[in-house]
């Protein structure tokens, strides 16, 4: 599929359409849809930037490739006075005072925010059940979960109710919905996008990325929203990604993890569509190489094990002294406690209690420190694949979408269906979520800082499979 | 100290999936049980650390963060009530 930004971009330049019509048209389908994947619209405000961009271009004045293209945003992203939920009891009244490096860029180059979208309280989850706004459901199925946590997100992009969103992903969370809802999603490398304004989840895994329907449009954007920002240390330089360095793929070896594909927990279609897609591949006379790698229930558990010890750390300041829905108790701590208590979801709770169980005195040495050294291994491992392949092809997810309401009936189920997200994660890689190959799509992988090499073989599989 | 004191939530337990999930954990064959952190570099370097300067907050900035706050009182905002003793 072409370029959605392009194609906008030329109707309101040809005055074919005029950006208020657009904007409204977009407005009216989120506001009536029935996916749940709306938390608030910003009507008001979108409808003011609209009106600009139309008297730009009615006084024949130049505009960018983003002005007046609509995009949605995760309820996770500070946007200054808009409602910033994290679909959360605790946040349901707290407004953003400052806006979130990415999403400013994304304004500065004129695009427009419509909306903040529905997903998982604070990122736990992953089917965008676990919100206070109702479970977001598929868009191919409404009886099936929209994948999460950037549920609202991905649904939203799949049904053209915007041209593209911003989701975030800690463990999968673009990536995972992305597959679920037959879209592109990418999770860029760690560093290159500023995480500035985005509630933190698990700070050493977080990462900003954009969904769409295009590779063109998620190269557009993360060229946009790239670049190293003092606001956030951890953020890199990086270099423009253009249209011509991805056109044509250089990749010559793929790789994938043998023991994803022969593990039990793979559902019997989606192995066959996998090794169905290697063939193909295979057939255009790249090298195809088996590659050993962690099992999965390791990766799960690592990436679980460090990621609640995060957010029990990121969400304490989570207490209703500064903000947030207070509830008074008998004292501080009372306070403290009964607003803790009531505002988070059981799934927010299950995972500060993980993460305070694996730091606590004697946990902390045989369990987190030990996840710690099992990611450096995880990580290691993945710089000697890269010395071997180009790209790692994976499936998104074991199984199919499961259906709304059975997730939330069985944690560790759902833990396990990240299987084959988080190990990306924890190596810090840039992985594409493509809506090709299997019914969740395919991933790619490439090595650090080479998201190029991912988006080149994205456009091969979409000539090739 | 127990998880409901350490994560301030009340009655908190620990949690059997959860728990399932650190099993793994324990009985993984790691080759070194002490992280190096040699992997992921994303540490900032000392020369490379943000300017130490005051940045003012603009006056909308201002004006959200008092109206976030959870409770005002004749213009006062009011914090939750101090341990006693």
């Amino acid at each position: 599929m072409d370029s959605k930004i392009k194609e906008i971009h030329q109707q309101l330049v040809s005055k074919q359409i005029t950006c208020t019509a657009l904007v409204q048209e977009k407005l009216d389908l989120l506001k009536q849809n029935t996916y749940n994947s709306v938390n608030s619209l910003l009507d008001t405000l979108a409808l003011e930037l609209a009106a600009k961009v139309d008297a730009k271009i009615t006084n024949g004045e130049t505009i960018g490739l983003l002005e007046g293209i609509p995009f949605g945003i995760k309820d996770v992203y500070m946007v200054q006075g808009t409602y910033t939920t994290a679909s959360s009891d605790l946040l349901k009244n707290y407004k953003s005072p400052y806006t979130a490096t990415a999403i400013q860029k994304l304004l500065d180059a004129g695009a427009i925010p419509l909306v903040k979208e529905n997903c998982d309280s604070f990122g736990h989850g992953s089917s965008s059940e676990n919100t206070i706004f109702g479970a977001v459901k598929n868009a191919v199925n409404p009886e099936l979960v929209g994948g999460g946590s950037s549920g609202g997100s991905a649904v939203n992009v799949a049904l053209d109710y915007t041209v593209f969103s911003i989701g975030g992903d800690t463990g999968g969370s673009i990536r995972q919905p992305a597959g679920y809802n037959h879209i592109y999603g990418l999770k860029p490398t760690y560093g290159r996008i500023s995480r500035y304004g985005l509630m933190a989840y698990a700070s050493s895994t977080d990462c900003v990325g954009p969904l769409a329907k295009s590779i063109e449009d998620i190269r557009i954007v993360l060229n946009v929203m790239s670049g190293k920002d003092p606001k956030d240390q951890t953020s890199t330089t990086s270099e423009e990604i253009t249209e011509e360095g991805i056109a044509a793929s250089s990749i010559k070896t793929v790789g994938y993890f043998k023991n994803f594909i022969e593990s039990e927990a793979i559902d019997a279609q989606i192995k066959a569509d996998f090794l169905a897609a290697i063939e193909k591949i295979k057939a255009k006379g790249i090298a195809v190489k088996e590659l050993d790698f962690f099992k999965s229930d390791i990766l799960v558990s690592t990436y679980y094990t460090l990621a609640m010890a995060e957010t029990a750390s990121n969400l304490s300041r989570l207490d209703g002294t500064n903000y947030g829905n207070r509830i008074e108790g008998d004292n501080l701590i009372d306070t403290y406690a009964v607003t803790r208590s009531e505002n988070f979801s059981e799934e927010t709770k299950r995972r500060i209690v993980g993460g305070n169980q694996v730091l606590s005195q004697g946990f902390s040495d045989e369990i987190y420190l030990k996840g710690l050294a099992l990611r450096d291994q995880i990580s290691e491992n993945f710089s000697k694949d890269f010395e071997e392949v180009d790209v790692i092809l994976s499936p998104v997810t074991p199984a199919a979408p499961p259906k709304i309401g059975d997730s939330l009936k069985d944690p560790l189920a759902m833990y396990l269906s990240d299987a084959y997200t988080v190990g990306f994660s924890l190596g810090q890689l840039p992985t594409l979520t493509v809506p090709q190959g299997t019914t969740t799509g395919l991933q790619i992988t490439a090595a650090k800082n080479n998201d190029e090499l991912v988006m080149q073989f994205a456009n091969f599989l979409k000539d090739t499979l | 100290m127990t998880v409901d004191i350490l994560s301030s939530i009340k009655g908190a337990q620990p949690s059997e999936s959860v728990n399932q999930l650190f099993d793994v954990i324990k009985n993984a064959q790691a080759s070194n049980n002490n992280s190096l952190n040699n992997v992921n570099h994303n540490c900032v370097s000392v020369s490379d650390l943000r300017e130490d300067v005051v940045i003012e907050s603009s006056a909308i900035e201002r004006e959200i963060i008092l109206e976030n706050f959870p409770n005002k009182k004749n213009g006062f905002l009011v914090v939750a009530k101090v341990i006693e003793g």
